[in-house]
């Protein structure tokens, strides 16, 4: 393993990326005249790039394929785009002649079903809100008796206060005035 | 429209055909990108049946969806980054198994490989192949979107821009991930040169 790593040249750190970048030839023009002239100069990023030019090829190197084996996959992939076609043409054809006349169906259904319904369910639809005093709890009756109480207690008040500003009402040591 | 006149078409032009419902022609990209759409595919599986049914299912895909191509982007940038997602797709779904083939496949060179010692097999042969098996492993090693850079860049040609594109990052981030790649293969195949 030391052995391995004593023989691994490494490029200046600036111009490892820039390398990698000259060799796919992917770099600015200006990026590639920098890395020229730093290679004139530099032996270990010549010795890098030479790496680069050596192991990246073989890698891409396709495993050669026999001319009936692209004919098998052409074949088969027209097979596939064909069945493709079919299944889809099968959902198509079946939903095609729906589309043509369900919307004014289906609308025409709607209106038809909320006119029936309207003509069928008039007068024996209850407002929810319109209970008669039979179906409303006795604890809310008993509340509501204590209200008129209260309206009666209102008004006493209201008519004592009445009697006030006019000076109408009878004070007790007044009474002998009369 | 004769075969002829339909292999002489740009793919702009087949996509439009296709839009309006000449859906046959599609069978022209077919001709033209199988050949690279299986090998991205083999690039990820490293196994011909799966490279094969990937690149397959990426054209039905594309044969699909081709109403949804907006002509924002070229074909095939468009159509590769459909084959990538369904190979990254199917890499996370089989990444156990593949690590253990691989694993499987590294005890039996060794055995290979002391075999070729008195064998007929030349001993360059059996090193090129052991540079390949480690070449591969490492690329597997790597996270999936160094090495879709690199494979797009270094097996199938792809320029930056369009890489950035298939791979809807940046150019900067794309450069990024090919020189790790690249760092991390120059480590482990030192060996070899």
């Amino acid at each position: 393993m030391k052995e391995q790593s004593d023989k691994l040249r490494t490029a200046c750190k600036d111009f490892e990326e820039d390398l990698v970048l000259y060799y796919y030839e992917d770099g600015s023009e200006n990026e590639r005249i920098r890395v020229e002239g730093h290679l004139q100069t530099c032996p270990s990023c010549r010795e890098f790039l030479e790496d680069l030019r050596k192991l990246l090829p073989q890698m891409a190197k396709p495993s050669e394929l026999p001319a009936a084996f692209w004919d098998n996959y052409y074949d088969e992939m027209i097979q596939k785009l064909a069945a493709y076609k079919e299944r889809r043409a099968w959902w198509k054809n079946w939903f095609v002649p729906m589309r043509t006349w369900m919307v004014p169906a289906f609308g025409t259904a709607v209106v038809a079903a909320l006119a029936i319904g309207l003509v069928i369910g008039r007068g024996h639809w209850h407002y929810p809100f319109s209970q008669t005093q039979a179906q409303i709890p006795q604890e809310i009756l008993s509340d509501t008796n204590q209200l008129e109480f209260f309206k009666s207690m209102d008004m006493l008040e209201t008519l004592s206060s009445l009697e006030g500003q006019d000076g109408t009402k009878v004070q007790p040591g007044n009474n002998q005035h009369g | 429209m004769n075969q002829t006149a339909q292999r002489d078409l740009r793919d702009e032009e087949i996509v439009a055909l296709c839009q309006q419902g000449q859906r046959e022609v599609f069978e022209v990209l077919v001709r033209k990108y199988m050949e690279k759409a299986f090998r991205i595919a083999f690039d990820f599986t490293h196994d011909t049946e799966e490279a094969k049914d990937l690149s397959q299912e990426a054209f039905l895909r594309a044969f699909s969806r081709i109403k949804q191509f907006d002509g924002r982007s070229s074909f095939y940038t468009w159509f590769y980054r459909l084959v990538v997602n369904i190979c990254l797709d199917h890499t996370r779904r089989k990444g156990r198994v593949i690590w253990e083939r691989l694993e499987k496949e590294k005890e039996g060179t060794a055995e290979t490989v002391e075999l070729a010692d008195g064998s007929s097999l030349p001993d360059e042969e059996a090193i090129a192949g052991e540079a390949k098996r480690r070449a591969d492993q490492t690329l597997e090693a790597m996270p999936n979107k160094q090495r879709t850079a690199f494979l797009l860049r270094n097996h199938q040609g792809l320029s930056i821009p369009d890489i950035a594109k298939v791979m809807k990052t940046t150019e900067g981030t794309v450069r990024v991930y090919l020189h790790r790649a690249v760092a991390a293969l120059r480590q482990s195949l030192m060996e070899f040169v």
